[in-house]
């Protein structure tokens, strides 16, 4: 079983120490990139402590959905229903959250911290 | 002047040539701890020779670019951890574009490009993790003038300096920074077969009227790795005696 809390606790604290902030700052519906201001080294770091933390090797594509926007754009050029396609692509999200991403793609980046604890958890089951 | 050196474990790559061991030597003395790759057993027992009484206060480590996991099993099996990566790595292929075969300009591409990005890659994911790093590439006067032949030699450079170039430019900010030396004619390798076969020609185009000395260089490069040296990021630096700087 996977104790999402513990998780998100241990991923807060990652996030604190690298992109400086106080704990309150965060919470699982915050968004990484358009809220906390994440930029790409940042987000290289986090992989990297995550995977360590967890003990879990870390694609950072797949972690801090990087391919999104590209695998909507083979869906649609195969003429794939996009949360059809990104269910199979993207493992470790659950429907709803893949429906959520795709009503969201017109206001930024998608990435919340919930999704790093998703992975996380996905990966530990593993 | 004394060095400091935030770090102590150096990885030298392309550890059995003359610059590497003489770098390991003086690393040493620094009291940093080198690691140097070999890709065979000719190569493995070369180091062992250079550097006997240094027992204990070096490493050695199985890399051959021809092999593209021998890359990860560099960082994974020998655990090498290093603050500071050294690449002397080069491989020989001197052909007339037109005249090369397909195959070999792959193998040759992918083996100094690709697979030395991927050394650069896990060396830099480790330093990040540690804040600190030192990434030094020797690369060649060549990669800005190379001879007849030496296109793919000075395409693999070229390519090289650019990863190097910009891992310093995009992990500065995590501590790992990068630095490019361009050397011109070395007393060493194939270089030392070229200048006895021909060294007042050489000779003549240098301004300093001299080959760099392999000990020269490696006193360069421990400085370049050295706290002194760390402003020095993202640039290459030529070190050859004036070649390239004045009117051919």
């Amino acid at each position: 079983m996977c104790d999402r809390n513990k998780i998100f606790e241990i991923i807060r604290g990652v996030l604190c120490e690298i992109l400086d902030l106080e704990e309150v700052e965060i919470m699982p519906e915050i968004y990484i990139i358009r809220d906390l201001d994440a930029e790409s080294i940042d987000l290289l770091e986090l992989g990297l402590v995550i995977g360590e933390k967890f003990e879990v090797e870390v694609n950072d594509d797949d972690i801090f959905l990087r391919r999104l926007r590209e695998l909507i754009q083979e869906a649609d050029e195969n003429s794939i229903e996009r949360a059809v396609f990104l269910s199979d692509k993207i493992s470790h999200f659950e429907p709803d959250r893949i429906d959520e991403i795709l009503l969201d793609l017109e206001n930024g980046p998608v990435l919340k911290v919930k999704d790093l604890v998703e992975y996380i958890c996905h990966h530990k089951q593993a | 002047m004394k060095l400091n050196f935030f770090g102590k474990n150096l990885l030298i790559a392309g550890g059995s040539n003359d610059i590497a061991v003489c770098t390991a030597k003086i690393a040493v003395k620094e009291n940093l701890f080198p690691t140097l790759t070999f890709r065979s057993q000719k190569s493995a027992s070369r180091i062992e020779k250079e550097l006997s009484g240094m027992e204990g206060k070096y490493g050695v480590a199985f890399l051959d670019f021809a092999e593209p996991d021998s890359v990860d099993r560099l960082f994974r099996d020998y655990g090498v951890e290093p603050d500071y990566l050294v690449d002397l790595v080069h491989g020989d292929y001197e052909s007339l574009t037109a005249s090369a075969g397909q195959d070999k300009i792959n193998s040759y591409l992918n083996q100094n490009i690709a697979v030395r990005t991927g050394l650069v890659r896990l060396a830099s994911r480790i330093m990040v993790k540690k804040r600190k790093g030192r990434l030094l590439y020797i690369s060649s006067a060549a990669a800005e003038r190379p001879a007849m032949g030496q296109g793919f030699y000075a395409a693999s450079k070229l390519a090289s300096e650019a990863v190097y170039n910009n891992t310093g430019l995009e992990l500065a900010s995590r501590g790992v920074t990068s630095l490019i030396i361009r050397p011109g004619y070395i007393y060493s390798g194939r270089g030392k077969k070229f200048a006895d076969k021909d060294f007042d020609t050489i000779r003549e185009k240098i301004p300093v009227k001299r080959l760099i000395d392999p000990q020269e260089l490696a006193e360069a490069i421990i400085f370049f790795l050295s706290d002194s040296s760390l402003s020095f990021n993202a640039v290459k630096i030529r070190m050859d005696g004036g070649l390239l700087a004045g009117k051919q």
